[in-house]
Order: structure tokens, then C-alpha cells, then sequence
């Protein structure tokens, strides 16, 4: 897919750029600061923007405010937010225009090649991509909600693998699950948490993670 | 010798003239704030003298500045605004006033004699030293007997010049001793009293503090950007190289390096979340980059226990106070997780009236905390660093609240 980069740190980029080429991907622009980044959005209409949250000026949240800018402005605008830290409140901002296609990543998780590639099709493809540590954290502020107490062990590592975007398939593999006992958790789950059913797997992503956020 | 024996003289003999200033002057303005006293005009007639009174004792602190090399401090407060009055009211209250008319009563008795004892000493000293270069051109025909020889003969003259020379250093002395006196006393009216020494000390004691404070809050900053921008990325950007690695060992399942590789990434994945973890400890990036109440958010997102937070929308406070709120939470919720048992915290932040700060983290946990143990030691030392005071209540059988009070009118 045609993507463009927005990363300051030079040996980032460069490892990004090396990553996505080699792996069939064409990178139409990397750019180092905000403004360039949203130039370059307005001038390509990439596929794909992968934006560091800490950019010059100010060396904060530049990135993150560059890609909320982005989104306003070309709304479902496909952005997967990469920082070396996570926090919960970011992925709520990314999450607040109800749009999806927007993921929230660790810079660890390029290293994971496979599930990075991974996260990068399902945001282009207006899925979400949320960092585990960032479902960890939506759960943790959770611990008193009802419906969420209700789940069992298992029907809460269902919901965290829903929360971070994966598909019922990669759910499969990853708990080695049949696809059936996995369609029943997820259909507990959401009669537990008191939300519709929903065939729409992306849309059902944001339903639960709005839950979450609540 | 001769320079600062100079200066002595200059001071004491200045000290004269102003004597005579300041007792014309005491006399004067005592007589008619006396007169006036039972009038309405005795307030500004208080402030008139008090400006009067205030020049000269600036002088003063001039003349003594000059002659010691130490200029003295001005004990004056600021002026207050409002009606003449409540103005003359502040004046008379100050110590420098009265210390001021001190000082000018003292003056006359104390520098005129002063001046009189420290010249003719001086004077004799210096004239019998030079005694041949002017005795001569002294005509003494009535000369009593006993002083004749040495008025009229050379070698006399040469012997009062000897003598001279040796009372020379003894007269300097005493010049000396003379204006120590003198300035010793002038130091100890005109300078602010201790309690507003005192009160100079804490305020500068203050301002450092918090400099050093905010010196190294910033200096944290910087290492949690350095490592940002430096190692952490390094260590990704080689995790990266490592997975492109990888991928092209793919067509070869049993080359044993994909074992190696695969286990190198992991080790590298490992240093980065140790890495996260420490940079957490030093200074949490949240902080850096949205303040408090988000960076809260996320420490209760890691803690074992399900977390109440109740956080005022607008925690604006210095970044040291940040931080230092911010580890409170972090080392009270640790422990109630590690030692206390406890089923579940609440941890609450509120602002003080005066714009400060105060946060508890309470617990349900079995109590007994140790305040002097070594976390809450070091919490505490960060904590008074700022001028905070954090205690630590934990009977046995709990509950446990750690409390932090910070102002921040730094």
C-alpha cells in the first residue's frame, strides 16, 4: 500500500522505511515534523500514515495532535499512531471521531514483524490496532464495572484481543480456539457488557472499546 | 596601615558634622511631632520627619559602607498604599524607625568626642614627627626651660621627630580602635534587625531551593528525552534490522540462526520494557508531555488493584511538584499491593486554597507501615524538598493513608 511516515529520529526512519519497502509496501513520503506531515496527507491521500507522537517543535504530542488535525480534515483518513510509550488517554482521542481506521502502537511492536504487518492492513483497511498495554490499561480503570466483573477468565482474554482489533480468525490463533467456541464468547461477551450484536467486526471493535473508555 | 588608618580619620572626623546635622535635627523634630502629636496633622508631620530622618541615616550607611568596604543593608519595608494615616501608622511601627532615631541620638555624644580623641593624638603624633622640617620657622623666645632644647637645638628636634615616629603606630591604633567602636555601633542600628535578617535568609533560602528543585526536574526531563531520542530508539532500530533478519531466514525452517535471531529479538523486546520501566521511575513521559492527572491515569492502569482516582480537571502545578505528587501515588499504591493485602485504593488529588496541592492514596490493607522504611523515607525527603509535608498514617489492621500536602507558591 502507498504509506507516508512521520518520525524524527533519522534511524527510525530509515528502519521503518527499510521495513515497509522490503516488505511491498511504498513509502510515498517520511517527513520529520508536523506541518510536512500534513502537507504531505493532503498532497498524496496515502493509503496508510504512520506517525511517531513525539515530533518537533515541542517534543510532546505534536504527532498525535498532526494526526487528530488529519482525520478532521480527511475524515477515516487511515493513521497508526507509533510512540515509545503508551497511553490510554491518546488512544481515546484517536478513537473519539468514531471513524476507525486508526491504530495505537508501541515503536516495540515493529519488531514483531508479523503481527506489526499485520496491524498495518487491518487500520488501512479501516480496522483498529490497539497496543495491548493500552487494552490493559482500559481494563484496569474497569475493575468496577459490573459487566465486566460478570466475564470468566477466558471471556476476558477474548475481550482484550477485541479490544486491540484482531479478527475472530486471529483470535483463533492466538488462544488456539475453535472458531466456533470463539463466536460464542465474543456473543457472551457482548450480551455481558450489554451490547448489540454486531456482524460488522470493526464496528463491534469500537463498541467495545467505547465501553471501555466509558 | 597608613591607607586604613586614613579612612578611620576621614570617618570619624565626617562622623562630626553629621552629629551636629542629626542632633539639630532630633531636637527639632522631636519638639514639633511633640506639638503636633494631639493634631491631625501629626501623621503627615510623622511622614515629613520620617524622610528627613531616613536621608540622613542613609548617609550614614554611606559614611559606614565607605569606611568598612561592607555596604549595610537597607531595613526599610516597602510602602504600604492607603490613606496617610494607615501609612504613618506602618512607619511608626517599623524597628528601622525607631532604630533610625536611635542612632541620630547616639551620634553627638558618641562621634564628636570621637573625632576630638582620634585627631589630637594624630596631630601630635604627626607634628612631632615632622617637628625639624617646621620647628624652626617657630619663633619661641619664651620657650619654658624644660621644652627649649628641644624647640630651639637640632638634636632636639630630631628627638621629638624619633618620638613621633614611635607614637605614630600607637596613635594609629587607637585611631582604629576608635572607628571600630563607632562603626560597630552604627552597624547594629542602621542594619536590619535579625528578625528581618532572618526572614531575608528564609526567603533566599526558599527561592534556591526551589531553583535547585526545578534544576533538577528539568535535568530528569532531559535524561527521559535523551533516552527517548538515543538508546531506546537504537535498541528499536536494531529490533527492526533483527526482524528483517528473520523474515529472510523464513525460507530456511531449519537454519538454527532463526532460533538465534528470534531469541536476540526477544532479548532486545525485554530491554526496551526494562527501559520503559526506568524512564518511568525517573520521569514519567506522560508528564512530559500532559501533565499530572494523565500520568495518574496510567499508573493506576498498571497497578494490580482496581483503583479509585478522583482528580480535579485543573491540576496546574510546578513540574517538580508534579513529579513529586506523581511517585507519591506510585510508591503508596506499590505498596499497598506488595505488603499491605489490600483489596483496593483510592487515591485522591485536590487543590488547597492558597494554589496548593494535596494528595492521599488510601488503602484497605492490613496497616503497619513502617514511615521511617526506606520507600517512604525517600518519598519523604522528596516531598519536604518542596517544602511538602507528607505523613503516614497505618495502625495495625489498616486502613493505610499516605497523605501529601504541597504548596505551591513557589
Amino acid at each position: 500500500m502507498r504509506i507516508v511516515i512521520a518520525e524524527d529520529l533519522l534511524l527510525l526512519r530509515d528502519g521503518l522505511i527499510r521495513i515497509l519497502t522490503d516488505t511491498g509496501h511504498e513509502v510515498l513520503a517520511a517527513v520529520d515534523n508536523a506541518p510536512d506531515l500534513e502537507r504531505a496527507v493532503a498532497e498524496h491521500r496515502p493509503d496508510l500514515s504512520i506517525v511517531d507522537v513525539r515530533l518537533p517543535p515541542g517534543f510532546r504530542d505534536e504527532g498525535l495532535r498532526a494526526a487528530l488535525a488529519i482525520r478532521a480534515e480527511h475524515p477515516g483518513a487511515p493513521v497508526l499512531i507509533l510512540s515509545q510509550y503508551v497511553e490510554r488517554s491518546y488512544a481515546v482521542d484517536l478513537l473519539a471521531d468514531g471513524d476507525g481506521a486508526v491504530g495505537y502502537l508501541l515503536k516495540d511492536r515493529v519488531t514483531s514483524l508479523d503481527d506489526f504487518l499485520d496491524a498495518i492492513d487491518r487500520v488501512a483497511a479501516g480496522g483498529t490496532a490497539m497496543d495491548p498495554e493500552v487494552v490493559r490499561q482500559l481494563f484496569a480503570r474497569n475493575t468496577r464495572d459490573r459487566g465486566v466483573a460478570a466475564l470468566t477468565v477466558r471471556e476476558r482474554e477474548v475481550l482484550a484481543l477485541v479490544a486491540e482489533g484482531l479478527s475472530n480468525s486471529a483470535i483463533c490463533a492466538a488462544l488456539s480456539l475453535a472458531a466456533v467456541s470463539v463466536e460464542k464468547h465474543i456473543t457472551n461477551i457482548l450480551a455481558k457488557l450489554d451490547l448489540p450484536p454486531d456482524a460488522d467486526s470493526h464496528r463491534r471493535v469500537r463498541a467495545v472499546l467505547a465501553y471501555l473508555n466509558h | 596601615m597608613i591607607g586604613r588608618t586614613g579612612r578611620a580619620l576621614g570617618y570619624l572626623a565626617l562622623g562630626a558634622p553629621v552629629a551636629i546635622l542629626a542632633l539639630a535635627w532630633t531636637l527639632v523634630s522631636s519638639i514639633l511631632l511633640l506639638l503636633l502629636a494631639p493634631t491631625q496633622l501629626a501623621p503627615r508631620a510623622l511622614l515629613g520627619a520620617t524622610v528627613v530622618s531616613r536621608s540622613l541615616a542613609r548617609f550614614e550607611r554611606w559614611r559606614l559602607g565607605w569606611y568598612s568596604g561592607r555596604p549595610v543593608a537597607v531595613p526599610y519595608q516597602p510602602t504600604v498604599a492607603g490613606p496617610v494615616r494607615v501609612r504613618a501608622a506602618a512607619v511608626f511601627r517599623e524597628p528601622a524607625t525607631r532604630r533610625d532615631a536611635g542612632w541620630l541620638a547616639t551620634l553627638f555624644p558618641l562621634a564628636l568626642p570621637s573625632m576630638l580623641l582620634a585627631l589630637v593624638p594624630t596631630l601630635l603624633a604627626v607634628g612631632l614627627a615632622t617637628a625639624p622640617a617646621w620647628l624652626w620657622a617657630v619663633p619661641n623666645p619664651n620657650a619654658p626651660e624644660l621644652v627649649a632644647p628641644i624647640v630651639g637645638t637640632w638634636p632636639g628636634r630630631a628627638a621629638a621627630a624619633v618620638l613621633g615616629l614611635a607614637l605614630a603606630p600607637l596613635a594609629a591604633r587607637w585611631v582604629l580602635t576608635l572607628a571600630r567602636g563607632q562603626a560597630g555601633l552604627a552597624r547594629l542600628l542602621l542594619r536590619p534587625d535579625d528578625r528581618q535578617q532572618l526572614t531575608a535568609l528564609a526567603a533566599r533560602l526558599a527561592t534556591t531551593r526551589a531553583r535547585v528543585v526545578d534544576a533538577q526536574a528539568a535535568e530528569l526531563r532531559r535524561i527521559e528525552r535523551d533516552l527517548h531520542d538515543g538508546a531506546q530508539a537504537r535498541i528499536v532500530a536494531a529490533g527492526m534490522t533483527l526482524a528483517l533478519a528473520d523474515r529472510k531466514l523464513r525460507g530456511r525452517p531449519d537454519d538454527p540462526v532463526r532460533a538465534d535471531v528470534e531469541l536476540a529479538r526477544r532479548q532486545l523486546d525485554g530491554a526496551l520494557a526494562e527501559l520503559r520501566h526506568l524512564v518511568r521511575g525517573a520521569h514519567p513521559p506522560i508528564l512530559t508531555d500532559r501533565g499530572l492527572s494523565a500520568a495518574l491515569g496510567a499508573l493506576i492502569a498498571d497497578s494490580p488493584l482496581p483503583v479509585d482516582l478522583r482528580v480535579p480537571d485543573d491540576t496546574s502545578v510546578p513540574p517538580a511538584v508534579e513529579a513529586a505528587a506523581y511517585f507519591v501515588v506510585s510508591e503508596a499504591l506499590t505498596n499497598a499491593a506488595k505488603h499491605a493485602g489490600a483489596q483496593r485504593c483510592e487515591v485522591t488529588l485536590a487543590g488547597t486554597a492558597g494554589g496548593g496541592l494535596t494528595v492521599q492514596v488510601r488503602d484497605d490493607g492490613r496497616g503497619g507501615a513502617d514511615p521511617a522504611g526506606a520507600g517512604l523515607d525517600g518519598l519523604r525527603r522528596r516531598v519536604e524538598a518542596l517544602d511538602g509535608i507528607l505523613s503516614v498514617q497505618s495502625p495495625a489492621g489498616g486502613p493505610t493513608v499516605v497523605s501529601a500536602e504541597f504548596p505551591c507558591a513557589s
